[in-house]
């Protein structure tokens, strides 16, 4: 009664007109182009916003080619390159050592949506969805007008391929532009050269020597690569969500790669591998059953080219042997020998249930490539200054039938490379800025320093927030060092998370992340750290954490954060807890030490007036007394000692057995410092025109 | 404006060059001296340098049943520089040890207070003070006597002057003679330092002593002549007796022959001193064997003088809870608790519930005290032992 009540009030309403009908409605309906679907929601790809779209583009371009070259066995060479071309427009170019591609498949990789290598595989790679690098070359070409370009190049005497292609997004394909178009062949040798030279193209022909090799090396000559360039508008800033944090952290979790980086204003960035050993490969991997939806498996029900079901099984999932084929159509009560093409909706239905039900043994788990321990260190040292390291690499686990594998490592800073410089290094570094505020150089040169704490510092040091560092006089530099020293910037500090996912690091949605999500979870007080329930813990602490797996489970398609599966968060919280408790073991000793230097201080104090004494009562040289009491004092508080006289030694080998591997201790004494931070700033080239980092994700 | 690092000049002057050393001196210094070398040795074998002292606690004191006096046990503790606790009253110790060797050798001695300003200065980059008071440097005085086994005389230090002395007896104190029956009404100030070598009796006619317990009893003692007409030797020393007083009672006690009455509150503090001066104190138990007086006798003030002597009831004076404590705890005392005599006499304070000074005997005349109550005692041989 009510609804008819309410019906005929409305229809009651005189004005009240329709608004369309089915047919007027028809005239509307037809099929939606994926790429026209993704032009209005680009965000869903990471295009957000101009600043994150400069980012994806290089990160879709840096990704395949990372991917390409492992595929390939090539140690990674990459060149990224950002141009401005206009208000608001950046050139952005990406090279890379990789195998090149194939010409007939290059429109087609650049020029079309869901087109790729990587989607039908189970198999561990950055990208997954075939859709990454032609969405980037659509964003440029829908801010720009301009079309993608491509060189590529498969082996060293082939001539290689350029093409200028756009994508017609109505139909989803690929438009070349160039050549009539069939793309342009630039010949190997003086031909080819001349031809890029009068069309401009940019083209990196050699790979420099390596930082480790020997002096006098030449650089050797490039085989194969592609190189991709694409203009959009953008924008371009540092801090938190840029593009040189996003190599930086790639360099973290990639230490066999050498990315050779020129931003907007001519800066040069080199991030030098660390080493030359591949990532073992990663294998291909058929699914696992309990890792298959329902309509997934219908698809694949309708794609076998015909046979039994239990053919069916056993050639398309792993771990299905005949007997638990058999296992899985008797608890559907399904023939085995029942043709594919017979299945139906509802008995394909049963037979989703019946694998759930039958007992599968979990997929190999072999087919992922962790980084290690011992390179997780490695990486983590070159980029985040600390004193100790540590780092686990958990056993392969699996998740709904994916295999995956959890890594952490943390770094736990000594005190910040801002309070351990010297004067006379402080005044080069100012010499050499061409930041133009204070607060730009501090935030620039120091890492950890955020705007707070430069503002901290300008206060303590009375000096003004716009002060420009050209015009400091001397004694404004003895008190801006002298404000560097004595404000604690380790207060409010909280735990930096970097996040993998197959190596590829994860800059936004942090607090949607099923990582952060378990490191707020945790209780990290037991380890010596302060933390406020439910949040991350504070203090000078990195923690990195990779997720790898042949299918990670992101919460969306721009690839930002990872979904909560128990199963993952059960691995996340086990890692986390192993370096967790070796940091432990590292503060408690930190702490035992400074115990013992204190007590070792309070020997020292007494043991003048001690000689004196003496020397009054017996006539000893007293000199002589407090030498010999001296020498007694130190083997009595050896401990204290070994920290303070080996300096330089990083690594004691009787503590690493203590914490049962996977650590790194080094000591903070001024010179080790002075020196990582050169060798930070020489490798960033000079700093200019930052901008305060402010991260627009959060 | 800043603050001094170094306080005064030590009461002492510079050395005087060629000071005549006395035997014990030359001991003294050989002790010192073997303490600074095991230092030295020990850091040579690079052995964390340390001290034994021997305890001063209760639990380190024992009664010796035989000698009728406290003695010290062997109870040890051992003091370390390499110890965080220690490391201060360590670098203490060798201090007192280095200013003795100074006073020692210079002929010279000093007060404990003087000590504390010989020693005190700022530790060389820092702030800190070797002695934050004098109350630092006092127990450590007393471990470095403990652990040379050697007087504080002998170290060159004196305690504070306290105590006075009259009677028939004739002294020599530091090449001076002394006739204790010429002293006004003063009485002759009894020095902290009384050994042989100080002090040397001449003549002695007195029979006895009677030592009292403060300088204002002693001084109706003086004013009505007692020890003339009793021919003793009146002494006081101030409360508690400091080591110079009871050294000397101690001295004319063996060498003189006299037996010693003490005239004493009838409270716990009263039996406390009389403990201490018959038996010795727990403190400085190592010096009991010259200290001690096993044979002295408590004449009074006795419990039951409110009705022997008709007390009016104005003059007493309530028990308070840490009297009662205190009186328990005497009671307890291992060289009380046989005495069935001090067990009534305790008992009985305790059930009157008051405590008698010996001034409240003031109230039934001016010189009751010195011509009825003490020989009337004396007379009768009525004394607690
Ligand atoms: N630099 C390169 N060298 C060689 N092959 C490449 C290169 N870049 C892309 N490819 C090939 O092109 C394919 C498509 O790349 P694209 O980035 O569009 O998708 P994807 O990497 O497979 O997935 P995702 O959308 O997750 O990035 C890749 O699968 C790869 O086979
Ligand atoms: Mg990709």
């Amino acid at each position: 009664m009510a609804i008819a009540d309410r019906d005929s009030t409305e229809t009651e309403r005189p004005s009240t007109k329709r608004r369309a009908t089915a047919e007027s409605m028809a005239t509307q309906q037809r099929s939606i182009s994926v790429s026209e679907f993704f032009s209005k929601n680009r965000h869903l790809l990471g295009f957000d916003n101009p600043r994150k779209a400069l980012l994806t583009t290089v990160k879709e371009a840096v990704d395949n080619s990372l991917d390409a070259c492992e595929e390939a066995g090539i140690v990674p060479e990459l060149w990224v390159r950002i141009d401005p071309a206009g208000k608001d427009r950046f050139r952005v170019a990406i090279q890379d050592n990789g195998p090149g591609i194939v010409k007939k498949q290059i429109p087609l990789i650049f020029g079309k949506l869901l087109y790729g290598s990587k989607f039908h595989r189970l198999r561990m790679s950055r990208g997954q969805q075939g859709i990454g690098i032609s969405a980037a070359g659509m964003y440029g070409q829908l801010t720009t007008g301009k079309p993608v370009r491509i060189v590529s190049k498969t082996a060293a005497k082939k001539p290689a391929h350029y093409f200028e292609i756009q994508i017609d997004t109505k139909t989803n394909n690929p438009e070349i532009l160039n050549g009539k178009g069939e793309g342009i062949d630039l010949p190997f040798g003086a031909a080819g050269e001349k031809m890029m030279a009068d069309l401009a193209i940019e083209w990196e022909s050699e790979i420099p020597p390596d930082f480790a090799s020997a002096e006098g090396a030449v650089p050797a000559p490039l085989e194969s690569g592609t190189r991709v360039t694409i203009e959009l508008e953008g924008i371009h800033k540092r801090g938190k969500g840029s593009v040189d944090e996003y190599l930086e952290q790639t360099a973290i979790a990639n230490p066999h790669v050498t990315i050779r980086y020129r931003d907007p204003d001519g800066n040069v960035m080199e991030y030098h591998r660390s080493t030359r050993k591949l990532p073992p490969e990663a294998r291909e991997i058929k699914p696992h059953p309990y890792g298959v939806e329902l309509g997934r498996l219908v698809t694949m029900l309708k794609d076998f080219p015909g046979g039994t079901l239990s053919q069916f099984l056993t050639d398309s999932f792993s771990r299905v042997s005949p007997p638990v084929a058999r296992a899985i159509c008797e608890q559907a009560k399904l023939s085995p020998r029942a043709r594919t093409k017979r299945i139906g909706r509802e008995e394909a239905d049963t037979l989703y249930r019946a694998i759930q039900e039958t007992k599968i043994q979990n997929p190999a788990t072999d087919c992922i490539s962790p980084i290690g321990e011992e390179l997780l260190l490695k990486g983590l040292r070159q980029v985040v200054p600390g004193e100790f390291y540590a780092a686990t690499t958990r056993p392969p686990s699996v998740y709904r039938g994916n295999p995956f594998q959890i890594e952490a490592a943390l770094a736990f800073g000594g005190s910040p490379a801002v309070q351990k410089i010297s004067f006379d290094l402080l005044s080069q570094l100012l010499d050499e800025s061409d930041a133009r505020t204070l607060k730009q150089f501090l935030v620039a040169t120091f890492d950890g320093m955020g705007p707070d704490g430069a503002e901290k510092i300008m206060r303590e040091s009375r000096l003004g927030t716009r002060q420009s560092v050209a015009k400091l006089t001397e004694p404004e530099r003895k008190r801006l060092f002298d404000a560097m020293r004595n404000v604690n910037l380790a207060d409010g500090q909280s735990m930096q998370v970097l996040r993998y996912a197959n190596r590829v690091p994860l800059q936004f949605k942090l607090r949607d992340c099923a990582v952060t999500q378990t490191i707020m979870g945790m209780n990290w007080r037991p380890y010596g750290v302060s933390q406020s329930r439910g949040s991350l813990p504070g203090g000078p602490i990195t923690v990195m954490v990779h997720v790898a797996s042949v299918w990670v489970p992101f919460t969306s398609e721009s690839k930002e954060a990872i979904a909560a599966y128990p199963e993952i968060e059960k691995e996340l919280r086990l890692a986390l807890q192993t370096v967790g408790r070796k940091l432990g073991v590292y503060l408690k000793k930190r702490q035992s030490i400074r115990q013992e230097g204190e007590r070792r201080n309070v020997f020292l104090r007494y043991l003048g007036e001690v000689a004196q004494a003496v020397n009054k009562i017996n006539g000893t040289d007293a000199k002589v007394v407090y030498d010999l009491l001296m020498k007694v004092a130190k083997k009595k508080t050896s401990e204290a000692d070994v920290q303070l006289d080996e300096r330089g030694k990083a690594i004691v080998e009787e503590t690493e057995k203590e914490y049962g591997g996977g650590v790194l201790i080094v000591d903070q004494d001024v010179a080790s410092v002075e020196k990582q931070l050169l060798e930070r700033i020489a490798r960033r080239g000079t700093v200019s025109e930052i901008e305060t980092a402010t991260d627009a994700d959060e | 404006m800043a603050k001094k690092a170094r306080r005064p000049a030590a009461p002492v002057t510079p050395a005087a060059p060629a000071v005549e050393l006395s035997e014990a001196d030359h001991r003294t210094l050989g002790t010192l001296r073997s303490l600074a070398d095991r230092v030295v040795e020990g850091a040579v074998a690079s052995r964390p340098p340390h001290l034994d002292i021997p305890s001063r606690s209760l639990g380190n004191v024992r009664f010796n049943k035989a000698k009728r006096f406290i003695e010290m046990g062997s109870g040890k503790n051992r003091r370390e520089l390499f110890n965080l606790a220690q490391a201060k009253a360590y670098m203490q110790t060798m201090l007192v040890a280095s200013g003795c060797k100074a006073l020692v050798e210079q002929g010279k001695s000093t007060s404990i207070r003087g000590m504390y300003y010989l020693l005190k200065h700022t530790i060389a980059g820092t702030k800190e003070e070797t002695f934050d008071e004098q109350a630092d440097c006092d127990p450590i005085i007393e471990d470095v006597e403990v652990a040379l086994n050697t007087l504080r005389e002998e170290l060159h230090i004196y305690a504070q002057n306290k105590g006075s002395i009259v009677g028939n007896l004739v002294f020599r104190d530091s090449g001076d003679e002394i006739d204790c029956s010429r002293m006004g009404s003063g009485g002759y100030t009894i020095p902290s330092i009384v050994e042989p070598n100080v002090i040397q009796f001449l003549k002695c006619d007195a029979k006895f002593i009677l030592h009292v317990e403060k300088d204002t009893v002693w001084r109706r003692f003086n004013e009505d002549k007692f020890w003339r007409k009793h021919n003793c030797i009146l002494t006081h020393g101030g409360g508690q007796p400091p080591r110079g007083v009871r050294r000397l009672l101690n001295r004319m006690h063996h060498e003189l022959k006299l037996p010693i009455y003490c005239l004493l509150d009838n409270d716990p503090w009263g039996y406390y001193i009389y403990s201490v001066i018959k038996q010795g104190s727990i403190n400085l138990a190592y010096e009991s064997r010259r200290m001690a007086i096993p044979g002295a006798k408590f004449v009074g003030l006795r419990s039951r003088d409110f009705e022997r002597c008709e007390l009016s009831p104005s003059v007493i004076i309530r028990l308070n809870d840490q009297d009662i404590k205190r009186a328990k705890q005497i009671a307890q005392y291992p060289w009380f608790v046989d005495k069935k005599p001090w067990q009534k006499e305790i008992e009985l304070m305790l059930r009157n519930g008051f405590k008698l000074e010996v001034e409240s005997l003031i109230s039934k005349d001016i010189s009751y005290v010195t011509e009825t109550y003490v020989p009337e005692r004396l007379a009768e041989q009525d004394f607690l032992d």
